[in-house]
Parts: C-alpha cells; sequence; structure tokens
C-alpha cells in the first residue's frame, strides 16, 4: 500500500517539477520577439536633456515615464552608471509618457521641462523618481509638484505658467510620436549608440555592456 | 465511483491541470522579470497594476496554488475513490469561481484592459465551478466512505 503511494504520488511530484521546469526553460523566450523596433533613434543633440558628455563613445538614449515603476526602478541604475562612468558616457532622457495608463505622466513630463526652463531638468527629474510613489497615487499631484519647485527654489509664478505651457506640451507630444514611430511600446526603452537594448536587468549587465563598449 | 463520477474526475482534473499551466507561467513572468516595463499592451497593465497582488503576494501565484489543490485532490479521488476528497475540491471551486468572478469584473471595469492569460484562468474556473458542482450533487447521498 505504501509503495504504491511512493509511486503515485512520487510521479505527480516528478511531472509536476518538469512542467514547471519546462515553463521556465520555454517561457520567457517570446518576450525579445515581441520587442521589435523599426528605426534608430535621432542622435542626442544640445537640445536634448543629456547627463555626461555629450560626445562621449558611448550614448544612451532612455526613452521613459516619470510615472512607470520600472523606469522607478532603473533611475537608481542609471545614476549608479553616471557616478561610475562620469564623462565616458552621456545619458539622454526623452518623455514617453504612457497616458492611458498613467493619469499623472504628462504633467510630471511637463513639471521636469518647466524646472528645465529654469535650468533644473535634472533635480526635478531626480526629485519626481525618488518621491515616484508618493505622487503617483496622490490626487492633488500639482500641489505637490509645485512643492517640488519650491524645495528646488525655482520661481514659483513662472514655474505654475509653465506646467499649463503649450509649446512644453508639444515638446513632449513630439517626443512620445517619435517613440511611436521607433515602433517603442513601453518603458523604459534604452537605445545605446543607436541600438536598441533588450534592457538589462541589473546594474552589473548594464555595467558590462557599457564597459564593453568603451573598450571596443 | 459510477462512470459518471469517474469521467467528472478526470475532466477535473484535466481542466485543474490546465489552469494550473497558466497561472504557473504568469507566476514565473512576473518572479523572472524582476522590472516588468510599463507598456500600452493590455497584459502586462493587467498583471502590473496593483490589482494583480492582494497582500505582496501575486493574485497569478494563489491562482497556481489553487489549481495544484484540485489536481492533487482529484487525482488522490480517483485513486482512493473516497467521495469526500472530490466533495472538498468542488467546495473549493465556488471560492475560485468567486474570485473569477471579482478578477475579471476587476479587469472590465477597474482596469479596462484584457489579459488573455486570465481568461484563460477564468474559463478554466467556470468549467471546474460547473464540474464541482456537478460532483456534488452526485456525491450527495453516496456515504462519504470508500464505497459508493
Amino acid at each position: 500500500m505504501a509503495k504504491h503511494y511512493i509511486i503515485l504520488w512520487g510521479s505527480v511530484g516528478v511531472a509536476i517539477i518538469v512542467l514547471v521546469l519546462g515553463l521556465i526553460y520555454f517561457g520567457g523566450k517570446s518576450d525579445e520577439s515581441s520587442n521589435i523596433i523599426s528605426g534608430e533613434p535621432r542622435q542626442v543633440t544640445a537640445l536634448d536633456w543629456v547627463r555626461g558628455d555629450i560626445t562621449a563613445k558611448v550614448t544612451i538614449i532612455e526613452y521613459s515615464d516619470f510615472q512607470c515603476p520600472a523606469c522607478g526602478a532603473y533611475y537608481p541604475v542609471i545614476k549608479r552608471l553616471e557616478e561610475k562612468f562620469g564623462s565616458q558616457i552621456a545619458v539622454g532622457y526623452r518623455h514617453f509618457p504612457l497616458t492611458q495608463i498613467h493619469q499623472s505622466a504628462e504633467l510630471a513630463a511637463t513639471a521636469a521641462e518647466a524646472a528645465g526652463r529654469q535650468g533644473k531638468f535634472w533635480e526635478m527629474h531626480d526629485l519626481l523618481f525618488e518621491n515616484q510613489k508618493t505622487w503617483s497615487t496622490n490626487s492633488d499631484v500639482k500641489e505637490i509638484f509645485i512643492g517640488y519647485a519650491k524645495q528646488l527654489q525655482l520661481n514659483e509664478g513662472q514655474f505654475i505658467n509653465d506646467l499649463a505651457a503649450k509649446d512644453l506640451r508639444e515638446k513632449i507630444s513630439a517626443s512620445y510620436k517619435e517613440g511611436v514611430s521607433l515602433g517603442i511600446t513601453g518603458t523604459p526603452t534604452f537605445f545605446l549608440n543607436g541600438r536598441k537594448l533588450s534592457a538589462p536587468r541589473t546594474y552589473d549587465e548594464f555595467e558590462k555592456i557599457i564597459s564593453e563598449k568603451l573598450n571596443q | 465511483m459510477t462512470r459518471q463520477l469517474k469521467i467528472a474526475a478526470i475532466i477535473f482534473l484535466a481542466v485543474s491541470a490546465l489552469g494550473f499551466l497558466d497561472a504557473t507561467y504568469l507566476t514565473i513572468e512576473h518572479y523572472r522579470g524582476s522590472i516588468p516595463p510599463c507598456t500600452i499592451k493590455g497584459c502586462e497593465i493587467v498583471l502590473t497594476s496593483e490589482h494583480a497582488k492582494i497582500a505582496g503576494i501575486p493574485v497569478a501565484l494563489l491562482g497556481s496554488l489553487y489549481y495544484l489543490t484540485l489536481l492533487i485532490l482529484s487525482i488522490a479521488y480517483l485513486d482512493s475513490k473516497k467521495n469526500a476528497t472530490i466533495r472538498l475540491a468542488s467546495y473549493f471551486t465556488i471560492a475560485g469561481f468567486t474570485a473569477s468572478l471579482y478578477f475579471v469584473y476587476l479587469m472590465l471595469f477597474v482596469i479596462k484592459e484584457i489579459c488573455q492569460y486570465c481568461l484563460v484562468s477564468a474559463t478554466t474556473s467556470t468549467l471546474l465551478f460547473i464540474a464541482g458542482m456537478y460532483l456534488i450533487i452526485k456525491t450527495r447521498h453516496g456515504s462519504d466512505g470508500v464505497k459508493n
């Protein structure tokens, strides 16, 4: 009787393990092919928001959404890469707000642009990512952004005006359209020297890719 | 165990295996991508929404465990022929079906995006509910012991 149970449940257990391992092995392979990119992004220019050296050998362009949790998770990764490589790389930020799923993404992008008008795009960029969880779920998001502007000692009146500025919205929407024409469907999407990276999952992976490029 | 009960239990087994496969795939995907990207395609929206987790546990994992329990119980029933086993599994399907109704409601009216994998799970749990109700009725008069 005991033997019968061992055989039955032993084979059930083995079957389940094989099934799960099979799913682990075959499951993840479809991801890559669904990410077809149809073009190369335009080069980073002085008109873009860039940290690092614009003439560097390695240029990373990030299409990003301030309200996207994945972009928030990559923020410290990129920051560490910037600290490590310094002027050996250039990191450009382009807007790709997923407004259908993130209701404050466009306003957040506008807030960063408005801060940019007063020379503090990156400071606002950092604040937005560092506090993403706080403002993402808040209904009074505009007030929070004005609070950040005060924290960065921006001219409050001008910042509020710029939040409604049509040309800033147009700039963001142009960036979004550019992303769509490249075939981007999600954020963050990284391009390294014009080629799409299939999102490195860890800092180490990312660092290795950059180091290899620098040594080429 | 009558012939009908056996067929019902085999259907039960097959459907819970399918549900297990589906939910486990989603659970693996959940834990594989340490950072799931944000996209405008439906499934990612559903799977990365705040409703995809209950108290930090991914719904897919709960589904996976649910189907695994049913799978084990139906094998145990086919082996031991104890009605109590399949009746227990059948009662579980009420909870599974109710949860599925709630998740379909969330998908259609709250998240407003459709994830095909979640629809597969809703279908399997509905089939299991139907099979479960049939098994409960059919085993009601039999003694809960070894023989029926």
